[in-house]
């Protein structure tokens, strides 16, 4: 019998308004999927590609990208740079064969610890629909075999 | 050919008058229809000045070459209506100074070689805006249309056929006027984001940044493409990440000197229909 | 008389060839790129194109091969080896060019460091070369005292006969007679007539160009950034090349466990031989190209007698600037030594 498939999921956010929401989710007792792994960043315009690319390198199923809602960063405009980045880093994955399912990206506050484990459960419920990346795994066994020719 | 004499007769007046110190041009490559990059700085150098429509290469990379330009000298360069935005990226880039830059412009239709009118990056200014207002024209290629066909599945599996092709010899890289930094981001090693090795899923990650580095930068020169020894379709990532930032942002890279690169400005309203 | 393989037979040989154990690589041509790979049928095979983009080198020495894998405990670290593959393989139909590079090799890679991944690759392959009947502009084996039919480093050569009929069978070594003794029976004797083989016109004098690199005044010669200067400093022709054979070993993992690989590297990346400290003692374009041109015609024949390379001009034919080693030899051979 092999194991049921539990979604891995990196979340990258940002320390002043997500990761606080996640803390207040947390506070008031809420219970969510313990699918995603948290990396506090000091704000989503810190939040580079590689990060991402480094997730799904390392076998994630699914990454989650979240900050301060537009107008509340507390550095005033990282959140809006990030959002045309990701903007067009989600076009590039898509045209290249990565779903943008697998990546996603959301506005949490520190007072949405409701939303936070809302939303927590609800990714980890479309990457578990998804299945495992294995077209990216895949790639990643590859590394692990010697050579065959 | 009118256009060629015409220039080597430019080139030669400019070089008399110490107006430029170099012109960066095409001669004779080793086949009959090759040609090289030419670097003139005398009148026997400007006599084997080429100008036609196998003139394809975008030179303006060679501008950001160490030292070429602290001497605060002008250079003189060929360059087609790509290559001048490329001038006005790397310019709002801050990489050189466009008034050291004196261009020896051109364009070609079919075999006809025809030049543009202006020596200074933003003389050409009108022609780039009627470039931009032209509606971008949908590719007809076959390969595209059947890449777009494709779904998630299928495009990756396509891209990972092409990438396991690639040797990272960084071609692409060192072929693009784009692609001037000092140490690129797959060359460093702390941290060592991407995988290095060329397996697949190495390639697979250098593709991706190399193509997101160069979203909004990208003018469509092609030269990525041709210098890419295994023949991946390079061109179609950077076109569509051309489009990406045309139909998002109304971007189109290199109109002037000024420019805001769009990944590094932003707007309020941006679209944001995909945050959750 | 000469004994002779008729085309028609050449799928049956492949299939008594791989009955035998062998897997069968041979040049094949898809719609981007043409390369050495495994095939299974002789419609598998081209052999129209003058040679392949892709060096035989691949086969002998990948661009990524896994060493060890590493795994780092509280007190102690283990390591396990990859060992290099060691299936039985017949390389069909290599281009001579291809097969002295792989000769030139030989002699680096057996030296005082005996690379097991490359010797044993070479222990388990037999190489049937055919002699070229097609040349392009690039092709200059001529020039480096060899031949489009040239027998370095191959098993077994095979020179075509006119119309495509088949191939005269010249076996040169104890690895070759035994590749062909499985397919003896599908050889026949004849004297149809040998298609002429390639012209490939001299390009220049090569004892001229290395008594010129041998002179140490000339290693800083102004020459170097004049022929360089159009260099962009990408390595496609280093990984092209059959003969280069640079790399560079990397560890790819974390604090627990990874990966050793052997990488291809290039002397034309400024990294190659950067120092920490930042100091790069080629730090220009022209010492990198300089290296290149003295490695394989004055360092390399000074420690093996061989020029490290064999004339296929895949460094040329695919330069996206026009360079090359023709371009610069040639060059080279009208200056004054």
């Amino acid at each position: 019998m092999s194991e049921p498939f539990e979604p891995k999921i990196i979340a990258f956010v940002c320390t002043y308004c997500t990761y606080a929401g996640a803390d207040l989710a947390g506070t008031s007792r809420l219970k969510y999927a313990p699918n995603v792994r948290i990396v506090r960043l000091p704000c989503t315009g810190r939040i580079s590609p590689m990060f991402l690319l480094k997730a799904l390198q390392k076998g994630a199923d699914g990454v989650l990208v979240s900050g301060c809602h537009p107008g509340d960063c507390h550095f005033t405009h990282g959140n809006y740079h990030a959002r045309r980045r990701w903007m067009v880093f989600r076009s590039l994955l898509d045209f290249l064969g990565i779903s943008p399912e697998r990546v996603k990206f959301s506005w949490i506050s520190a007072a949405e610890g409701g939303k936070f484990a809302d939303l927590i459960n609800s990714v980890t419920e479309d990457i578990r629909k998804l299945g495992p990346f294995d077209q990216y795994k895949e790639l990643i066994r590859e590394t692990e075999t010697p050579a065959t020719l | 050919m009118i256009t060629q004499e015409k220039y080597r007769t430019r080139v030669k007046e400019l070089l008399a008058s110490n107006s430029v110190k170099m012109v960066i041009g095409y001669k004779q490559g080793s086949t009959a229809d090759r040609r090289r990059p030419l670097f003139v700085r005398s009148f026997e150098e400007a006599d084997e000045l080429v100008l036609d429509s196998n003139c394809i290469g975008n030179l303006a990379g060679y501008l950001v070459t160490e030292g070429l330009l602290s001497d605060e000298k002008r250079v003189g360069i060929f360059l087609r209506p790509e290559g001048i935005r490329s001038i006005n990226i790397l310019a709002a880039e801050s990489q050189l100074n466009p008034e050291q830059i004196i261009i020896f412009g051109f364009d070609t239709s079919g075999r006809e070689v025809k030049a543009l009118q202006g020596e200074q990056a933003e003389d050409f200014s009108g022609l780039i805006d009627s470039l931009k207002e032209k509606p971008p024209e949908k590719s007809s290629d076959a390969l595209l249309y059947r890449i777009d066909q494709m779904n998630t599945e299928e495009r990756f599996a396509f891209w990972k056929d092409e990438f396991s092709r690639c040797i990272k010899c960084y071609a692409c890289r060192q072929a693009c006027p784009m692609c001037y930094c000092r140490r690129c981001i797959v060359d460093s090693n702390q941290p060592q984001w991407i995988n290095t090795s060329s397996h697949t899923l190495g390639n697979f990650e250098w593709n991706i940044v190399r193509a997101f580095h160069l979203a909004g930068r990208c003018v469509g020169c092609g030269n990525c493409d041709r210098a890419c020894p295994v023949n991946i379709p390079l061109r179609f990532i950077n076109a569509r990440m051309a489009q990406e930032v045309f139909e998002s942002f109304d971007h189109y890279a290199g109109t002037s000197q000024t420019q805001e690169p769009v990944l590094a400005s932003f707007n309020k309203d941006d679209s944001e229909t995909f945050i959750l | 008389m000469t004994r002779i393989l008729f085309s028609d037979k050449l799928d049956n040989c492949i299939a008594r060839w791989r009955a035998a154990g062998l897997t069968v690589f041979g040049p094949v041509k898809t719609d981007t790129l043409s390369s050495y790979a495994a095939i299974e049928h002789a419609s598998d095979f081209d052999f129209e194109s003058v040679l392949p983009d892709r060096s035989i080198k691949d086969l002998f020495f990948p661009q990524t091969e896994p060493m060890l894998r590493y795994t780092i405990k509280k007190r102690a670290i283990d390591t396990e080896d990859f060992a290099p593959p060691n299936d039985k393989r017949i390389i069909f139909g290599a281009r001579p060019c291809d097969a002295s590079g792989l000769a030139i090799d030989d002699s680096l890679f057996g030296w005082d460091y005996k690379d097991e991944y490359w010797i044993q690759r070479r222990n388990e392959s037999v190489i049937v070369s055919i002699a070229c009947t097609k040349a392009d502009d690039f092709c200059l084996c001529s020039s480096l005292n060899l031949a489009p039919d040239s027998s370095t480093g191959s098993d077994v050569l095979l020179r075509p006969l006119e119309n495509n009929k088949g191939w005269v069978v010249e076996e040169l070594t104890d690895r070759g007679h035994e590749a062909f003794l499985a397919i003896a029976e599908l050889l026949q004797d004849g004297s149809d007539p040998i298609a002429p083989i390639a012209a490939v016109p001299e390009k220049f004098d090569l004892d001229t160009c290395v008594a010129w690199l041998q002179n140490h005044d000339n290693f800083e010669s102004k020459f170097w950034k004049e022929i360089s200067m159009r260099c962009i400093g990408c390595g496609s022709c280093t990984y092209l090349c059959p003969t280069c054979h640079c790399f560079d070993i990397q560890d790819e993992g974390d604090t627990y466990s990874g990966i050793r690989r052997k990488n291809w590297d290039s002397c034309s990346f400024a990294l190659f031989t950067m120092h920490t400290s930042g100091h790069n003692p080629r730090a220009t374009q022209s010492a990198r190209w300089r290296q290149r041109i003295m490695h394989k015609f004055n360092y390399f024949p000074g420690k093996f007698n061989v020029n490290s390379c064999s004339g296929c001009g895949r460094c040329s034919r695919q330069c996206p600037v026009d360079m090359g080693i023709t371009e610069t030899l040639q060059k080279i051979s009208t200056l004054q030594p």
